[in-house]
């Protein structure tokens, strides 16, 4: 009896839980490619924003003062610690997207003064 | 799940963070690595505090191992005992609790950050097979500030990349963990196909 037939016949489970165990290592170095080459794209460079963000989190991620993000959404200095900007669109009862709208422009326009 | 998760961690912060880093130390399927890089972006925007998110990641961490462990030492030593009733099985088992109580702190070391997925499972195995916690113990949280640093650290590091840094780290732990698993199969085929065909068959 060949040797792999031997394996096959005695060992069965641990050669089919070795061949498994391969399959999911390429799977996931498929995956982690895949996901290397999509986000080294300069264009995603930048997290859009999005309501899971506080107005801390948009400042620090656009590279621009806490206070301009603040100014834009109306709160007081210290009053947005915490909350995000889905719950202040919801608070404001505007949609999220409007929100968003104005943090872009008042961004842009103050990358544009820098 | 980032679309519900995300906006629950500046909102519920530190106890978000320790509750999934513990359920993800106990198997359950939720985003540790990702919720404690966000965890970390928040502290960056000065939403938390980056010592205590990773002290709250730490504190989750270490207790859901040694309830694993727990449930180890518990359930699984007594699932052993039963099937260590057959002689034959009973010397391999033993066998495998020797190596493991030997061997195990670099396995538990290196399954807190580096193959972190296949970490619950050396918790219970471990538990199991009778390691102390003299020897469970100190590699755990060793390898469990790596885990939480490198992650809180990235995002503190890196808010504005959380969500791609994510997605690569959390497939390529999946790679490392599914090829030391794929590497330790093959290293017991190689043995056995080492073996001489036994006599009678």
């Amino acid at each position: 009896m060949s040797t792999f037939a031997r394996l096959w016949h005695e060992h069965r489970l641990v050669l089919l839980a070795f061949a498994a165990a391969l399959a999911v290592t390429l799977f996931f170095l498929v995956r982690t490619a895949v996901f290397w080459v999509y986000w080294s794209d300069p264009a995603r460079r930048d997290l859009a924003i999005e309501g899971w963000m506080t107005p801390g989190y948009v400042a620090q991620s656009w590279q621009v003062e806490r206070e301009l993000v603040g100014a834009v959404l109306g709160l007081e200095p210290g009053e947005a610690r915490g909350r995000t900007l889905g719950e202040i669109a919801a608070a404001r009862g505007v949609p999220l997207a409007e929100l968003e709208a104005e943090l872009m422009a008042a961004i842009a326009e103050a990358r544009l003064g820098e | 799940m980032t679309e519900w998760l995300l906006p629950l961690v500046p909102v519920w912060g530190l106890w978000l963070v320790a509750g999934t880093t513990l359920l993800s130390c106990l198997a359950l399927p939720v985003p540790a690595s990702l919720v404690m890089l966000a965890a970390g972006g928040f502290a960056a925007a000065g939403d938390l505090v980056l010592w205590q998110v990773a002290a709250a990641a730490f504190a989750g961490a270490v207790l859901g191992d040694h309830a694993g462990f727990l449930v180890g030492r518990s359930a699984g030593a007594a699932l052993l005992a039963r099937l260590s009733r057959a002689p034959a099985r009973a010397a391999l088992i033993a066998r495998a609790a020797d190596y493991i109580c030997a061997r195990g702190a670099a396995a538990v070391f290196l399954s807190r950050w580096l193959f972190s997925p296949l970490g619950p499972y050396v918790n219970l195995a471990g538990g199991a097979a009778g390691m102390s916690y003299r020897r469970f113990t100190p590699p755990d949280l060793a390898g469990e500030a790596l885990w939480v640093g490198v992650y809180t650290g990235l995002g503190f590091a890196f808010a504005d990349r959380i969500v791609a840094l994510g997605q690569v780290l959390g497939s390529a732990s999946g790679a490392l963990a599914a090829g030391a698993v794929a590497t330790g199969l093959g290293l017991r085929l190689r043995a056995l196909w080492r073996r001489p065909e036994r006599p009678g068959r």
